[in-house]
C-alpha cells in the first residue's frame, strides 16, 4: 500500500475514535452507558441496526459471493423485512413497556431466572467467540494480501474501537455507526462507479448485466427444486424458500433476541422511533444486499476486459510455488497466461461490434467461451491447495474484491476501501461488545451478586466489561488465526446452532401465555442437543440440510416440545 | 408498569399501513429479481 492510501486509512480511522469520544459523553450510569439515556432519534437507530448487521466479511465476501456463485446469495435476506414486521407488532412493545437494559430480562419476569440465565449465557457463549472470528476472518486477509502482520491486523480490526466503546458506551457506539455507514456506502458507490469507469469504451451496465446473465450470475431468483422436478433439495444453501421461510427465522432471531441488535434499537426516543427504524431497515436490506451482489457481477464482466489471477489469492499460489507442486504450477501458470491473452486480444472488438441487444447477447456468449478453460485451471489450483501435503486454503471468495481495489483502484482510493473494510468491522464489534458487557453486569452480575452497588460502581463496572470482553475477542482472533480453518468453520455454525432454539424460548413468551418456565427450560435443554447432535451428522454428510433450516427446526421444536411438556405437567399435578 | 403513551404513525393513519407497504416493497423486490434473472439468463 503507497503512503497516500496509508495516510487516507489512518485519518479515517483516528478521525473515528476522536469522533467517538467527543459525540461519547452521557450521563455516568447503566442507562446513559447502554441505552443512550433513550435518546436516539430513527434514523441513527437504522444506522445502528445495518451497522451492526454488516460486518467486514458482508463487504468483502458478497461481491466474491456473486462473482463466484452468483446473485442468488440475496436470497437469504427474504425473510428478514417480513422478520421486521412481527418484531414492531410483538417484541418491540413488550421489550420498550418493561423498560429493560437485556432482551434476557423480560424472560425471568415471563419465566423465571434459570431461563433468563440459560438464554442470556447461550447469547454470551456464542457472541464471544463468534466476535473473534468476526475480527479474525478480515485481518486474515488484509495480512495475506498486503503483507500485514496478523496481531497488528487483529488490534487495528478489533482494538483501536475498543477505546471508544469503553469510554461512550452506547451512544459512542450509535454515533460512530452513524458516520461509518456514510463512509461505507459512499467508498462501495465509489467502487462500483470505478469498475464501470474501468471498463472499455462502448460497454455499459446493459452489456455488463448480459455477460453476468450468460455466465450464470445473474441466478437471483432460484426455486431448490432439483432438475427435471426431482423433490425440493434440503441442502441448497440458497433459495426462494430457504431464503423467506428459513431466513425470517434466522432474521427474527437475530434482531428479536441477539443482545446486539436489540440494544441498537432500545436506545430509541420512542416506541415509533424503534418501530419506524426496524421497519426502514426492512425496506433497504434487500436493495443494499442486491446492489453489494452486483458489484460482484461488475467486477466479473470487469475481469472479462482484464487479466484475471488464476487465483486471487497471492500467498496462497506462492505456497504452492514452495511445495512438490512447483514444477506443475508453473507449466499451468504459463498455459493459463496464454488463454488470458489470446481472450483478451479478441475481447474488445467483440464488445465493439456488439450495437443491439442481440448483438450484445452473441457477444456476451463468445466472450465466455473461454471461461470453461479457465474454470478447468482454477480447478486444478484449488485441489492442490486442498492436498493435506501443501494445507493450503482453497476458498478464494474472499479475496476477490479487495484483489481488485488493490491492483485497479487509484492511489488514495486504495485506502479509503481498506477503510470501508476496517469500519465495517468496527460497528459491529462495538455493538457486539457492549451488548457482551450488557449481559455480563445486568444478567449475572448484579443479579447474583448480593452485594448493593452505587451508581457509579456499576457505571464503573460496565466500562471494565466492555474492556474485558475486547481483550477477550482479540485473544479469540489470534487462537482462530494459529488453529486455522476448521476453527472458524466450527465456530460459524456454532452460531446456527444457537439462535433457533433461543428464538423458540422466545416465541413461547410471547405467543403461548399458559407455558411455564419449567416446561420451556427442558424444552430448550432437549432441543439444543437435538440441534447439536444433527448439525454433527451434517457436517458428516449423513443428514443433508442446509443450516438455515437449523433455525427453523430449533425455534419450532421447542415451541412444540414445551406445548406438550406443559400439557403432561398439567395432567400429573390433576 | 409504565405505558409509552401513544404516538402518532408517521406518514399513515395506522402501523399495519407501514407492514403491507414492508411486504408489498418485498414482493415488489422478488418480481423484479425473478424479471432480471428470466431476461439475462
Amino acid at each position: 500500500m503507497s503512503w497516500p492510501d496509508w495516510i487516507v486509512l489512518a485519518l479515517t480511522l483516528l478521525g473515528m475514535i476522536a469522533y467517538g469520544l467527543y459525540k461519547g459523553r452521557t450521563s455516568r450510569d447503566l442507562d446513559g452507558y447502554f441505552l443512550s439515556n433513550r435518546m436516539v432519534p430513527w434514523y441513527m437507530v437504522l444506522l445502528g441496526i445495518m451497522g451492526t448487521q454488516a460486518s467486514a466479511v458482508t463487504f468483502l465476501s458478497a461481491p466474491g459471493q456473486a462473482y463466484t456463485d452468483g446473485m442468488r446469495f440475496v436470497q437469504y435476506y427474504f425473510g428478514l423485512p417480513l422478520a421486521m414486521i412481527v418484531l414492531c407488532v410483538s417484541f418491540v412493545p413488550v421489550f420498550r413497556r418493561l423498560k429493560i437494559y437485556t432482551a434476557y430480562e423480560y424472560l425471568e419476569q415471563r419465566f423465571d431466572l434459570r431461563t433468563r440465565a440459560l438464554t442470556s449465557g447461550l447469547f454470551l457463549l456464542q457472541r464471544g467467540l463468534s466476535t473473534g472470528i468476526s475480527i479474525a476472518a478480515p485481518s486474515i486477509i488484509l495480512s495475506s494480501l498486503l503483507g500485514w502482520n496478523i496481531l497488528w491486523a487483529n488490534i487495528m480490526m478489533g482494538g483501536l474501537l475498543i477505546i471508544y466503546t469503553v469510554m461512550g458506551g452506547a451512544k459512542a457506539v450509535a454515533y460512530t455507526q452513524q458516520l461509518q455507514m456514510i463512509i461505507i456506502f459512499g467508498g462501495m458507490t465509489v467502487a462500483g462507479f470505478m469498475v464501470i469507469h474501468r471498463l472499455p469504451a462502448g460497454v455499459g451496465l446493459s452489456d455488463v448485466l448480459h455477460i453476468g446473465g450468460k455466465a450464470g450470475k445473474l441466478n437471483i431468483i432460484t426455486t431448490g427444486i432439483r432438475p427435471g422436478g426431482k423433490g425440493f433439495d434440503w441442502n441448497d444453501r440458497y433459495n426462494l424458500f430457504s431464503g423467506i421461510i428459513g431466513g425470517f427465522f434466522l432474521a427474527l432471531s437475530y434482531f428479536g433476541t441477539d443482545q446486539s441488535q436489540v440494544g441498537r434499537y432500545l436506545t430509541a426516543r420512542s416506541l415509533t422511533e424503534s418501530r419506524l427504524g426496524l421497519l426502514l431497515n426492512g425496506l433497504v436490506k434487500v436493495p443494499m444486499q442486491f446492489l453489494i451482489l452486483l458489484l460482484g457481477v461488475l467486477v466479473f464482466a470487469f475481469y472479462q476486459f482484464n487479466r484475471e489471477p488464476v487465483f486471487f489469492n497471492q500467498s496462497q499460489l506462492d505456497l504452492l510455488a514452495h511445495s512438490k507442486y512447483k514444477d506443475s504450477l508453473a507449466w499451468l501458470t504459463h498455459q493459463y497466461e496464454a488463454t488470458e491473452t489470446s481472450r483478451l486480444a479478441a475481447a474488445p472488438s467483440i464488445a465493439a461490434n456488439a450495437a443491439t441487444p442481440a448483438d450484445r447477447s452473441r457477444a456476451a456468449t463468445r466472450l465466455l467461451a473461454a471461461e470453461q478453460q479457465k474454470t478447468g485451471y482454477k480447478a486444478t489450483v484449488r485441489r492442490w491447495l486442498d492436498d493435506k501435503d501443501v494445507g493450503g486454503d482453497s476458498n478464494d471468495t474472499n479475496y476477490i474484491f479487495l484483489r481488485f481495489v488493490t491492483d485497479y483502484l487509484p492511489i488514495g482510493l486504495v485506502g479509503l476501501l481498506i477503510a470501508v473494510i476496517v469500519l465495517a468491522a468496527w460497528g459491529s464489534i462495538a455493538a457486539t461488545l457492549n451488548s457482551l458487557s450488557s449481559c455480563t453486569i445486568v444478567d449475572f452480575h448484579r443479579r447474583f451478586s448480593h452485594r448493593p452497588m452505587s451508581t457509579e460502581k456499576e457505571y464503573q463496572l460496565s466500562r471494565l466489561y466492555t474492556l474485558l470482553w475486547g481483550i477477550f475477542c482479540i485473544a479469540m482472533a489470534q487462537l482462530a488465526y494459529n488453529i486455522g480453518n476448521s476453527l472458524i468453520e466450527a465456530v460459524n455454525v456454532l452460531g446456527s446452532m444457537f439462535y433457533g432454539v433461543i428464538l423458540g424460548i422466545f416465541l413461547v413468551a410471547f405467543y403461548r401465555k399458559k407455558t411455564g418456565g419449567k416446561a420451556v427450560f427442558i424444552s430448550a435443554v432437549i432441543v439444543e442437543a437435538a440441534v447439536i447432535f444433527f448439525t454433527v451428522l451434517s457436517r458428516q454428510g449423513i443428514v443433508k440440510l442446509s443450516f438455515l433450516w437449523f433455525n427453523v427446526v430449533g425455534a419450532m421444536g421447542v415451541v412444540l416440545l414445551s406445548e406438550l411438556l406443559q400439557l403432561f405437567m398439567k395432567r400429573k399435578a390433576v | 408498569m409504565d405505558q409509552e403513551p401513544e404516538e402518532k404513525v408517521p406518514l399513515f393513519k395506522k402501523w399495519s399501513r407501514w407492514y403491507v407497504l414492508v411486504a408489498g416493497f418485498l414482493l415488489l423486490n422478488i418480481l423484479l429479481f425473478y424479471f432480471l434473472t428470466k431476461h439475462f439468463s
